[in-house]
This record gives C-alpha cells, sequence and structure tokens, in this order.
C-alpha cells in the first residue's frame, strides 16, 4: 500500500510541477522550467525515497518533453539541444537523489547508533551500579526488555542443568525455548529466530560467556518482526551479551571471594576457641586437680597456713572456671541470637553497684573511683547483662594495670544517650589494636602470667549492640586505657 | 536416735548424685538432720513424710519443672523453701519466688552462703511476729517508734521511702522481687511500674548508704529484685 501511494504521489509530484511550469510559460524560457522539475525530483528523494526520486526525472523529462518543448503536445524535439537539456535533467535528477538519499541513509544509522549506545550505557551502568546476583539478572531483564522492546530470559547453569534464573513477566515458559537454550548453552552459539540453528522459533538465544566458559543463556522474543531486527540488532545484542556476561562474572568472583573469606575467619575463629579453651579449661582444671590430690594425699603433712594458701588458689581458680564457662554460655547465646533482653527501668548507680559488688573479692586493696550525676539517672537496659558488661571491663582494667592505680568508672547523660566509661591506668594498648580488642578470642600480646579468654569484650560489644548502643576504646592522653560505652537512652520514662 | 527428732529436718531436693554427696557432707555437722529426693515426685513424697523444716530444691528436676514442685508444696505447707539455681536464669528465679519461695541460691554456691540462708531462713520461720528493732552495723530501725537511725543520728524519710525500708526489715535477709514490693507498698496496679520503685530505693540508699554507688544495706540482686542485709549475712 505504501509503495502504491508513494508512485501515485511521485505522479502528483511531476503533475505539480507541470501545472506550475504552465502558470509561468508565458515569462519564462522552457530551458529554465528545467530547474521547477529538478525541486520535484529533489522533493521526491526526500520525502519518497531514491527509486521514487529516479522516476519523478524521468516523468519529468517526459512532461518537460511533451508539454513545453517545442513543437508542444508532441514528443517530437525539433531543436536538438534540448536533448542535452533532458539528458541534464535526468543526470541531475538521479545524482541528486543518490545524494539526498545517502544522507538520509546515513542520518539514520547514526540515530541507531545512538540509540545503541544508549541502550548499552544504560545496561552498563545498571550493571556497575548492581552489587549481587538478583539485582545483575533484574538489570539484565530490564534492559533488554526496555532497549529492544522485547522479552526477555536469564537461564543459568545450576549444577549440569540450565534454568530460568530471571525473566520478564510475561515470558512463556516452553519447553521448546529451554531446549534451544540448551543447545546454545552447550556449544556457545547463538541459536533461535535469525540464526542457522532453530531459526523458525520466535525467540533467540545468546550464550553468555567468559573466556570460553559457558555462564549461561540470554533469552530474547522480540514484540515484532525478529527476523529484520536480528541482522539490524547484531551489534547491539553482542554488546549486551558480553556485558551481561562479565556482570555475571564479576558477581560470581565477589562471591567467591567472600565466601573463601568466610571460611578463613571461621576457620581462624575455631582454631582460636580450641586453643583458648584447651589453654582456660585446662589452667584451673590443673590448679584445682593439683591441690586436691595434696590435700588428699598429703594431708597430713601440710601445715595450717599452706593447706589454707592451696584452697585458697584452688578457690580462685574455681571462680576463674565458672566465669569463663559463664562468658562461652554468653557468647554461645549471642552468636545463636537467643539473647533475649529483659529491658527494665534502671538507675545507673545501681549498675555500676551490681558490677562492683561482683567484682569485690578480686578488687583487694583496689580504689575504684566512682563518678556519678548527683541527680538520679535511669536508662532502659537489661540489668543482668549490662552488670556483665561492667564486670567485663573492670576485670580488664584490673588486669591490665598496675595494682596499685586506680579504677574509674564514670557515667553521664544528655538525655538522648547514656556513657559509661571505665578507665584505668595501665599502659593502654597500640593504636591498631583498639578496634580488634573486640574481635572474639583477640588477644594483644600481654605480658606472661595474665590469663584472659579474649572473649570477655566481644561478649560486651555483643551485649551492648543487643541494646542498641556502641562500646569503643581509646587511649586517655594522660596513659591507660578508657572504655566508652554508650547506650540510646529514649523512652526510659515510660517502663 | 531421739535427739535427731529435735534437729531442724531439712530435705534435698536434687538429680545430681555429686551435688546431692556434696550438700550432705557439707550440712551433716550434727546440727540438721538430712533427707533427700531425687526428683519432683520423690520430694513431693517426702515432704509429706518427713515434715522438712526446710526444703533445698533444684529447679532442674529430670522428671517435672522444681517449680511446679514449689507450687504443689506450696499448696499445703509454709515450710522454707531455697531454691538452688544456675546462673543467668534471672526470671526462673523471680518466678520461683513469687510463687512462694524464700530466697534462692546461684549454682555455684559458697558454703559460708549456703549456711547463712538456711540459718536465715529458719530463723524467719520461726519467728511469727518480727522483731520491732533492726540494727545491722550501722543502720538502725525502730518498728515500734518509726524512728530510722544511721550512724547513730536520726534519719527523716519519706512516708513512702519509710514503708518500703518497713517492708525490707521485716522481710530481712530475704529477696523481695520488684513485684512483691510494688504489689505491698504501692498496690497491684503499679507492678508494671518498676520506675517508682527505682526512684525510691536510689533515694533511701542516699539517706542510709555511706556510698550509694557500693551499696551495704540495700542490696540488689539483678534481674530479681531487693535484699536488705540480715546479721547472718
Amino acid at each position: 500500500m505504501r509503495l502504491a501511494a508513494s508512485y501515485i504521489s511521485v505522479f502528483i509530484l511531476t503533475l505539480a510541477a507541470t501545472l506550475f511550469c504552465e502558470a509561468i510559460r508565458p515569462y519564462v524560457s522552457p530551458t529554465n522550467m528545467v530547474m521547477v522539475y529538478l525541486v520535484a525530483v529533489v522533493l521526491a528523494s526526500l520525502w519518497l525515497g531514491r527509486k521514487q526520486a529516479i522516476l519523478t526525472a524521468a516523468l519529468g523529462v517526459l512532461a518537460f518533453d511533451f508539454f513545453f518543448v517545442p513543437p508542444r503536445l508532441t514528443f517530437n524535439v525539433t531543436d536538438k539541444e534540448y536533448l542535452i537539456t533532458f539528458l541534464g535533467l535526468f543526470g541531475v535528477g538521479v545524482i541528486i537523489s543518490t545524494l539526498v538519499t545517502n544522507v538520509q541513509d546515513r542520518a539514520e544509522k547514526l540515530k541507531e547508533r545512538e540509540a545503541e549506545t544508549a541502550s548499552l550505557y544504560r545496561l552498563s551502568r545498571d550493571l556497575a551500579i548492581a552489587a549481587d546476583k538478583p539485582s545483575v539478572l533484574f538489570s539484565i531483564v530490564k534492559n533488554v526488555e526496555e532497549s529492544m522492546d522485547a522479552n526477555a530470559a536469564l537461564f543459568l547453569a545450576d549444577g549440569e542443568k540450565l534454568g530460568v534464573a530471571a525473566a520478564s513477566n510475561d515470558w512463556d515458559v516452553d519447553p521448546e525455548a529451554e531446549k534451544i537454550a540448551q543447545w546454545s548453552f552447550k556449544s556457545l552459539r547463538s541459536a533461535g529466530a535469525g540464526t542457522s540453528t532453530f531459526p523458525m522459533s520466535k525467540m533467540l538465544f545468546m550464550p553468555l560467556q567468559v573466556l570460553g566458559i559457558p555462564l549461561g543463556v540470554l533469552g530474547i522474543n522480540f514484540n515484532t518482526e525478529p527476523h529484520n531486527r536480528f541482522e539490524q540488532m547484531r551489534h547491539l545484542l553482542e554488546a549486551f551479551s558480553t556485558q551481561s556476561a562479565l556482570a555475571l562474572e564479576r558477581v560470581r568472583l565477589s562471591q567467591q571471594a567472600e565466601h573463601a573469606q568466610i571460611l578463613k575467619a571461621r576457620e581462624n575463629l575455631e582454631r582460636a576457641l580450641l586453643n583458648s579453651v584447651s589453654h582456660d579449661l585446662r589452667t584451673p582444671l590443673v590448679t584445682i586437680t593439683g591441690v586436691l590430690s595434696t590435700i588428699r594425699d598429703e594431708e597430713n603433712h601440710l601445715s595450717e597456713k599452706s593447706r589454707h594458701d592451696l584452697v585458697d588458689t584452688a578457690w580462685e581458680e574455681a571462680g576463674r572456671l565458672n566465669r569463663f564457662v559463664g562468658n562461652l554460655l554468653d557468647m554461645t547465646r549471642l552468636e545463636a541470637g537467643e539473647l533475649r533482653l529483659k529491658l527494665e527501668t534502671c538507675d545507673v548507680q545501681d549498675l555500676v553497684g551490681c558490677s562492683l559488688a561482683s567484682v569485690e573479692h578480686r578488687l583487694g586493696a583496689r580504689s575504684v573511683d566512682v563518678q556519678l550525676p548527683s541527680e538520679l539517672l535511669l536508662a532502659r537496659m537489661d540489668l543482668v547483662l549490662m552488670t556483665q558488661v561492667l564486670v567485663n571491663l573492670i576485670d580488664n582494667a584490673l588486669k591490665y594495670s598496675p595494682p596499685e592505680s586506680p579504677i574509674e568508672i564514670t557515667a553521664r547523660s544528655d538525655n538522648k544517650q547514656l556513657t559509661i566509661e571505665v578507665a584505668d591506668r595501665g599502659p593502654g594498648i597500640p593504636a591498631h589494636d583498639l578496634v580488634h580488642i573486640f574481635d572474639k578470642f583477640y588477644r594483644i600480646s600481654v605480658p606472661e602470667g595474665i590469663s584472659g579468654t579474649g572473649l570477655g569484650l566481644s561478649i560486651c560489644k555483643g551485649i551492648v549492640e543487643a541494646h542498641g548502643g556502641k562500646i569503643h576504646a581509646e587511649n586517655r592522653i594522660c596513659g591507660g586505657l578508657k572504655f566508652v560505652v554508650q547506650l540510646p537512652q529514649e523512652g526510659e520514662r515510660d517502663a | 536416735m531421739p535427739k535427731e527428732d529435735n534437729l531442724p529436718r531439712i530435705l534435698i531436693v536434687d538429680d545430681e548424685v555429686s551435688i546431692q554427696r556434696f550438700l550432705h557432707t557439707t550440712l551433716d555437722t550434727g546440727e540438721y538432720s538430712l533427707h533427700q529426693a531425687e526428683n519432683g515426685h520423690a520430694a513431693l513424697a517426702a515432704a509429706v513424710a518427713t515434715h522438712p523444716d526446710i526444703i533445698l530444691l533444684d529447679l532442674g528436676l529430670p522428671d517435672m519443672d522444681g517449680i511446679e514442685v514449689l507450687k504443689r508444696i506450696r499448696e499445703w505447707s509454709l515450710v522454707p523453701i531455697i531454691v538452688l539455681s544456675v546462673r543467668d536464669r534471672e526470671d526462673d528465679k523471680v518466678e520461683a519466688l513469687d510463687a512462694g519461695a524464700d530466697d534462692y541460691l546461684s549454682k555455684p554456691f559458697g558454703v559460708a552462703e549456703l549456711l547463712a540462708r538456711i540459718r536465715g531462713a529458719l530463723r524467719r520461720s520461726v519467728q511469727l511476729t518480727p522483731e520491732p528493732i533492726y540494727k545491722v552495723d550501722e543502720l538502725e530501725v525502730d518498728l515500734s517508734r518509726r524512728r530510722v537511725m544511721v550512724r547513730g543520728e536520726e534519719t527523716q524519710l519519706t512516708p513512702t521511702e519509710y514503708d518500703l525500708l518497713r517492708l525490707f526489715v521485716i522481710h530481712a535477709g530475704k529477696v523481695l522481687t520488684h513485684g512483691q514490693i510494688l504489689k505491698q507498698i504501692w498496690g497491684i496496679g503499679y507492678v508494671e511500674q518498676p520506675h517508682v520503685l527505682r526512684v525510691n530505693i536510689s533515694n533511701l540508699r542516699r539517706k542510709i548508704e555511706v556510698d550509694a554507688s557500693r551499696p551495704h544495706y540495700i542490696i540488689t540482686e539483678p534481674g530479681v529484685g531487693y535484699r536488705l542485709r540480715a546479721l547472718d549475712y
């Protein structure tokens, strides 16, 4: 239909040119009327195409000859010079039409190229943003849909089998399609519409590969005329599949790296746990067993004082063992997410009091300097667990600072946040260890004879974070280490 | 032995053989007559058969929940019951105390502590009306005259603070749960509002303690309640 219309237009154009020439015939010589026909040819090549323009030139030659070249209304030509005019009109018509259509073609191509570039740009932008596999899959499908006016499906290798990992909403699940996808995956070649394999399929399948390793297959179901479009879009399609494959590979590699890291961390942790458990469970047991066997076998040879000392030692070791088991239990519960907070409104002074009471026999002659605001300081917390935090921090201070140095505990509030600090006058710790001391089983190199599980601080961190708070350590300017616990304090009034 | 009949009878309910043995050895000082039960049903039977003067009850029994044993005994007897429980089972302790237990001990515990608790519970159970005068270290409370002396000087308390202190004095040495205190002083409607309790405890401590950050008289049992120091411990 469009073709017929374009030829009718050719006739109308020629007719219009002829009528115009007729109108101006009294004023111009016939040779100049050629210009009018040339205008018609240019218009035809702009609007209708190259063939139509040439036809217009030919018809123009005939009409010019018939209507205007004397003798008029015949095809006879008296003045043979007009033959050159005819040749000129026809030749210029052909050349102009060729030039115009060439320019148009180029503009068309440029526009296409631009659209391709834009869609590739969008794809690579989306893929660059996509951080994980689902979002990469989603971006690929979305971009195929938008840039190609098509439905898309991504088949990914799941072990030996190929399965649909993501697809457009309108994608039809079709066993035939899966078969073609499988072929494309195995042979690493495109298949389906527009290719030599399974050309009868409506869909096109392109393998996604990186360095010859197949990752999956991109299936495209064009909404219109697949065959022409495949040729047109070959470059775009290839670029799309390459980009998609690279993005998938990138995600796969980063997952692998992450997995390896987790595995390594777990391995380290397990080794640390084993070391810690065997050391921290055994050491007190060795002492306790030793003391008990001495008392059992040598009772008669022991002086009252040495027996007393022995029993004291065993008693202390048993306490240590008990604390270690408690810490292990807390850790396990934190890890398993089974730590349920029993939040209640608590007096911070009470918290400090409970903590000091539970380390009392270990404090010995240590002076503890407690600085609390004069008004009542209330905060919502799990008193038992927060006591555990302070006890661990105080224990830490006791362990790592000289026996005669004081321990300082301060608490303050700005109505939004409660800040509790436990500070000692010990040697502090190297700056690069400040963050790591809260890691499980992390122990900085300490003088011989100081025992610790490396669990206490990580439990503190776990408990404080379960309260929605934060904990960190800092070296004090004038020497010593300070732990800062910050708890959110909102809503402490509606206990 | 007729002499045994006059000794206070202790029923020890625990399924761990080693703990049974340890308690038996520790308490076998000639001051008490000892009985034991390995599980909940045996404990219920023994409570009827031996009429103990005090029961040491482990909460983790093989056949039934220790709290259940406690409640069943409380249905017909006011015998003091001291609950033995592991650390960080505060909810169990509160439940046990609210269900009528007199005291609790966290495992592992020392002998001195155990003996003190037993003495305290026994003393409270034979003492029908409380002594009108409480005196521990430098705190003296005369219930008959409503007078509180701290370090030899009379201290003014608000009516609520006095009621609170009076409640502690009546139950000196015994753990009172937050719920029990709130119910007694403010009424049942306040049980869910521990805020008022914290404020009053804090104020009371400021008036009677030397250092409120290291309280000597009103001792916090984290997650459970408060206890007023008694002479025994």
